[in-house]
């Protein structure tokens, strides 16, 4: 139903350039990609948002469900959820998504991104408040609305592709950080701990990643 | 003005990941509030956040998920509008600071004063305004952790250089630095501190069991 949704639904704009970039891009991709398993471009994500904020369009909204909700649910089960938590989280994640679709601007971020901040803020709002059992005054400024990239000219799909191209520029090691970092609520001493290393060599393999990461990006925007 | 000074990228990593705690995450949203670049730099590392969760293994829903959603979409209400007036009264704050109350000014030493930022969940960094007069010195002192710090009016100089409204600075264990407050103004500054500030010297020796920041 998905498959169908995406070939028949009109909403989709003509296949862009090659960026540059493509061949890391891909290659990126086919490493890390699993065999079955469904991938969906920038341009296929901000096409379907606006589709949603154009026109309550639900067939678009279910393709969005199908494909983000279940690695939102991966994404705070990671950050500490249980099942019942990541499952009402990833459920909240996907109602913001259409509640807030007229606020994404493609312009300025890729669909994936947007997403991923929607999960980020209720993660931070809900589950720090639960954990530590502190009370919780239900305000978290909007974090991704501040501070969106302002003035780019790339499209989601571009803009997808060169963020690939360059996180394939890091080596294993690097990448294994930037993802503890993202996705695992840990402190930097745990990290170490997981990974078996010495903090002050974690600490210095996450500078050198993000700052790699930050100068391999500032173009993009 | 311009600003010069900004967070690591690791620190706008952290922040995009969302893995820190409040009090640095405001220090560094009122940064944000007026550097650009460093909006842009989140926004890119916010991307390479999606990108990440595109690549996540998925979980399965619950059978009935979408069923359930659908039938909510319905009955959504508008989202709330965020509320009109801040939770203090302090005129000039950082946008990202209208939801929290301010305790009372304290004060801690010649010029200066402290004005704790009062944040829901304990635990983490603790938040507060720093003001000193102008010429105002701190006390030299080091952490016991990191402290994040962000100026919101004035200045203040050490021996890393010039700190001017919108600039940022990271210090942690190693630094031990003397900031002084330039004579022109007033120097108002919002500081996330996790552990204890020791005041070292001859001053902050006599202020340390009085004043406890």
């Amino acid at each position: 139903m998905t498959a169908l949704a995406l070939t028949s639904t009109p909403v989709f704009a003509p296949l862009a350039p090659v960026p540059q970039a493509a061949p890391a891009h891909w290659a990126y991709r086919r490493n890390r990609m699993e065999p079955g398993r469904e991938t969906m471009t920038g341009r296929d994500t901000s096409a379907l948002i606006a589709a949603v904020a154009a026109t309550r369009d639900r067939a678009a909204f279910a393709a969005l469900f199908q494909h983000f909700a279940p690695r939102v649910k991966t994404f705070m089960l990671r950050g500490g959820a249980n099942a019942a938590q990541a499952e009402e989280l990833a459920q909240e994640t996907l109602l913001t998504v259409w509640r807030k679709a007229d606020r994404f601007d493609a312009s300025r971020a890729t669909g994936a991104a947007w997403i991923f901040t929607i999960a980020r803020n209720l993660r931070i709002d809900r589950l720090r408040r639960e954990w530590r059992d502190a009370p919780g005054d239900g305000e978290i400024p909007e974090i991704a609305d501040e501070t969106a990239a302002a003035d780019a000219a790339l499209s989601g799909h571009e803009r997808d592709a060169r963020v690939r191209a360059a996180m394939a520029h890091l080596s294993a090691e690097q990448t294994k950080v930037v993802e503890l970092s993202f996705f695992q609520e840990m402190p930097h001493a745990e990290i170490a701990r997981a990974l078996g290393l010495p903090l002050g060599t974690v600490k210095s393999r996450i500078r050198l990643a993000m700052n790699r990461l930050r100068d391999l990006l500032e173009d993009l925007s | 003005m311009t600003v010069t000074h900004h967070p690591s990228a690791e620190t706008l990593g952290a922040y995009a990941a969302g893995s820190l705690d409040t009090a640095r995450r405001l220090v560094v949203a009122s940064h944000l509030e007026r550097c650009g670049v460093c909006r842009r730099a989140v926004g890119n590392f916010e991307a390479v956040g999606g990108a990440l969760l595109e690549d996540l293994p998925p979980t399965p829903m619950d059978a009935d998920a979408l069923t359930r959603l659908m039938a909510r979409l319905d009955a959504a209400p508008e989202p709330a509008t965020p509320q009109a007036r801040p939770a203090h009264d302090m005129s000039g704050l950082p946008a990202c600071l209208a939801p929290y109350a301010l305790g009372r000014w304290r004060w801690i030493g010649p010029g200066l004063e402290v004005r704790p930022i009062l944040l829901p969940q304990a635990g983490g960094a603790r938040l507060l305004l720093l003001k000193g007069a102008p010429g105002a010195r701190l006390p030299q002192h080091s952490h016991s952790g990191e402290e994040f710090a962000a100026v919101l009016t004035g200045a203040f100089t050490h021996d890393g250089g010039r700190f001017g409204a919108g600039d940022f600075e990271e210090a942690d264990e190693s630094v031990e630095h003397r900031p002084v407050v330039t004579p022109d103004a007033a120097c108002i500054c919002l500081i996330a501190i996790e552990g204890r500030v020791r005041m070292s010297g001859v001053v902050g020796a006599l202020l340390n069991p009085f004043v406890r920041i």
